[in-house]
């Protein structure tokens, strides 16, 4: 396999792994207010993801895939919520572990990563055709 | 006609120039990996210096006629030290660069090609 192919590959595997990451992100903030439903139950834990370079057998290029989307271990915060299905006998009601602050810094994260994956795409979609061009007649 | 060297060394330089294309790929893919270390392609001036002239060969049997496979070793970056508690040493920017120079490198040497090209049909064209 030729490097430039490789180097879009590499690219892709790169695009795939934000993209992933974009959809766990997705996932914590839609559930940032996902409590429990019955009296001190426990509410939605927050995601995280981890990635870890693979090495392409085929091209020997270091592909990037997700290693594991893990659960964060940190305590709930409790609020003070006495009507809430899911209150405890003191009225307090674990909320999710989601810090809307974190998820958007990595969301920006994330949209960094996957543009600088997509310029080298292009860089390298570039580098194919001045190579093609380079039949064309003059 | 003379035989010319530079097609070979012009691609010699493509080739380079699309290998070290795949490590940056590599490096920007991986830039949010825990632990991973940026690589870079060894400089083309190694590359041409390990390039040894070999004798032209007529025959399948004579000495020093296999085909030189071009390798370009990579190895890791050691300018950059790891800045993240991560302890990735990929920094986008200077990735970024370093493609830019790619492209604009790639862009010189296809014209020269080309231009060398049609010096060639010059003497072939009616």
């Amino acid at each position: 396999m030729d490097a430039l192919t490789t180097a879009l590959k590499v690219a892709s595997s790169g695009l795939s792994a934000q993209s992933q990451r974009l959809r766990v992100v997705s996932e914590n903030l839609a559930n940032a207010q996902s409590t429990g439903d019955t009296p001190g139950a426990d509410p939605y834990r927050r995601k995280t993801i981890t990635f870890a370079a693979e090495l392409d057998k085929v091209s020997g290029g270091s592909t990037v895939s997700v290693l594991k989307v893990n659960r964060d271990p940190t305590d709930f915060p409790l609020e003070y919520l006495p009507g809430h299905e899911a209150a405890d006998a003191n009225g307090y009601v674990k909320m999710p572990n989601v810090n809307p602050l974190i998820e958007m810094a990595d969301v920006s994260e994330a949209n960094r990563s996957y543009q600088a994956n997509l310029q080298v795409i292009k860089q390298a979609r570039n580098l194919i055709s001045m190579t093609i061009d380079l039949m064309r007649n003059q | 006609m003379q035989p010319v060297n530079l097609f070979k060394l012009a691609s010699l330089q493509a080739e380079w120039l699309s290998v070290r294309q795949a490590a940056i790929a590599g490096n920007i893919a991986n830039a949010n990996t825990p632990g991973y270390r940026a690589v870079d392609v060894e400089p083309f001036e190694k590359v041409l210096a390990r390039t040894s002239v070999s004798l032209t060969a007529t025959n399948e049997g004579h000495f020093g006629s296999r085909a030189q496979e071009a390798s370009f070793k990579t190895k890791e970056d050691d300018r950059t030290t790891a800045i993240l508690p991560s302890d990735n040493t990929v920094v986008l920017e200077s990735e970024l660069m370093k493609s830019g120079e790619i492209a604009r490198s790639f862009e010189l040497n296809t014209a020269i090609v080309k231009a060398f090209h049609r010096m060639a049909l010059m003497s072939v064209k009616v």
